[in-house]
């Protein structure tokens, strides 16, 4: 057994969570998708981010 | 190299056509970013503890001259843009101290940080694997606690742009890089600079830079982790409106959309794809078992617990907070490098003496 299979199994997990996602009734929707970027648009960062802290004076 | 172009033109392609074209660039700016930190054994775990150890700052000076270079680019750029570009500025508290010096001391015992993780997971190495879960769960956990402790300690922001301006505030931050590069030139026995290291940090830089114009934030890890996990409990019936950081507005309308259109998600999930791209031909070569004895993945995956635990609390890992802190001139970026380089001055003890034992008996 090589690494290989580690790469696989953690493709069909990352699949696997992408797709039970999707099924589960949560798709994206490209009809509300932002501009492509966000730096010159009216869609910026969203927000959600590591350093969020919600609460604290930021 | 025909097969793994036409593999990610269709994935980006599909990505852009579902989901949007921001996503798709995200998502190829985190296949680009895994497979540079990859084939360029670029780091930030690893030169540490090569630092501590082998007293070789090569890594070490690498990362300085990519996070100058980001700073160089980003400050002026968010500055520019507010209502667009966003900066990784986070507070600084006692829990956030404490929880940098735990990653630290963590991300040494496994030899894996924020980034090193996904890469190394992504490259087929089973202690990455093992700790990879872990790691998600327990950045969902410290979401549970993040509210709890801006509550029992203050969290003062040091926002260096607002502090001294943007010319100040790159001023500071290039200054502190090159004081801390002279600590470690006069510490490292071993050349400088390393010609590869320097061309992955100058290309990670790039990287960063296209993030934040894309994103309108700062690279980051950990967030996607923990909502990927907050998604799969809200499955099973977990009340998000129980946790007062999943009632934030950000924080549910992360929730209710797809980990496809969500900026850290994409870019683990692509760190992962890229690592795997230039790791796939080394990996067939390379045994899955790392000949240890099997009681060390109960280390791996407690400190993969750690890992995401600590990374919440410490507002980010060596990249949210780390790399794009300092990167974006937040003063928790550089509470959080002494704080996890004295964690990982102790994780290296730790892990040579836990090691020894597993490989001894392993052998």
């Amino acid at each position: 057994m090589t690494r290989r299979l580690g790469i696989l199994f953690v493709f069909i997990c990352i699949f696997a969570v992408v797709s039970a996602e999707w099924v589960g009734g949560n798709p994206p929707d490209p009809y509300r998708a932002p501009d492509p970027m966000a730096f010159g648009s009216t869609s910026g960062a969203s927000g959600a981010i590591c350093t969020f802290a919600p609460g604290a004076s930021q | 190299m025909l097969i793994r172009i036409v593999l990610i033109t269709t994935l980006l392609g599909t990505l852009a056509v579902t989901a949007g074209v921001r996503f798709a660039l995200l998502m190829g700016l985190g296949l680009s970013i895994g497979f540079t930190l990859e084939r360029f054994g670029f780091g930030f775990a690893g030169p540490w503890r090569r630092l501590i150890l082998a007293r070789n700052g090569q890594g070490v000076m690498a990362q300085l001259v990519a996070i100058g270079l980001t700073a160089l680019c980003i400050q002026p750029l968010i500055a520019w843009a507010p209502g667009q570009l966003l900066g990784a500025i986070a507070p600084i508290s006692l829990t956030m101290i404490l929880a940098a010096f735990v990653f630290g001391l963590a991300m040494q015992l496994i030899l894996g940080c924020g980034s090193g993780t996904l890469v190394n997971a992504g490259s087929g190495n089973l202690l990455a694997i093992v700790a990879l879960p872990l790691f998600c769960l327990g950045s969902f956990l410290g979401t549970l606690f993040v509210p709890w402790a801006i509550e029992v300690t203050p969290h003062p922001v040091l926002s260096l742009p607002q502090t001294f301006g943007v010319g100040g505030s790159m001023a500071v931050t290039i200054g502190g890089l090159v004081l801390v590069g002279f600590g470690v030139a006069r510490y490292s026995t071993a050349p400088l600079w390393n010609r590869k290291l320097l061309i992955a940090a100058g290309i990670i830089a790039g990287l960063a830079v296209l993030h934040v114009l894309v994103a309108g934030q700062p690279w980051g890890v950990v967030y996607g982790l923990g909502l990927w996990v907050a998604k799969g409990a809200q499955a099973l019936g977990w009340d998000p409106a129980t946790a007062a950081f999943w009632t934030h507005p950000i924080n549910q309308t992360a929730l209710a959309s797809s980990i496809l259109t969500d900026t850290t998600s994409l870019t683990s999930m692509g760190l992962i794809g890229g690592a795997a791209l230039a790791a796939w031909r080394g990996a067939g070569e390379t045994p899955l078992w790392p000949g240890l004895k099997p009681w060390i993945f109960i280390v791996v995956a407690l400190s993969g617990l750690a890992l995401g635990i600590s990374s919440r609390l410490a507002f980010g890992c060596n990249v949210g907070a780390l790399f794009s802190g300092i990167a974006s001139g937040s003063g928790h970026g550089w509470a959080w490098m002494v704080a996890g380089f004295l964690g990982s001055v102790v994780g290296v003890r730790w892990r040579e003496w836990l090691w020894l034992r597993a490989s001894e008996e392993g052998a």
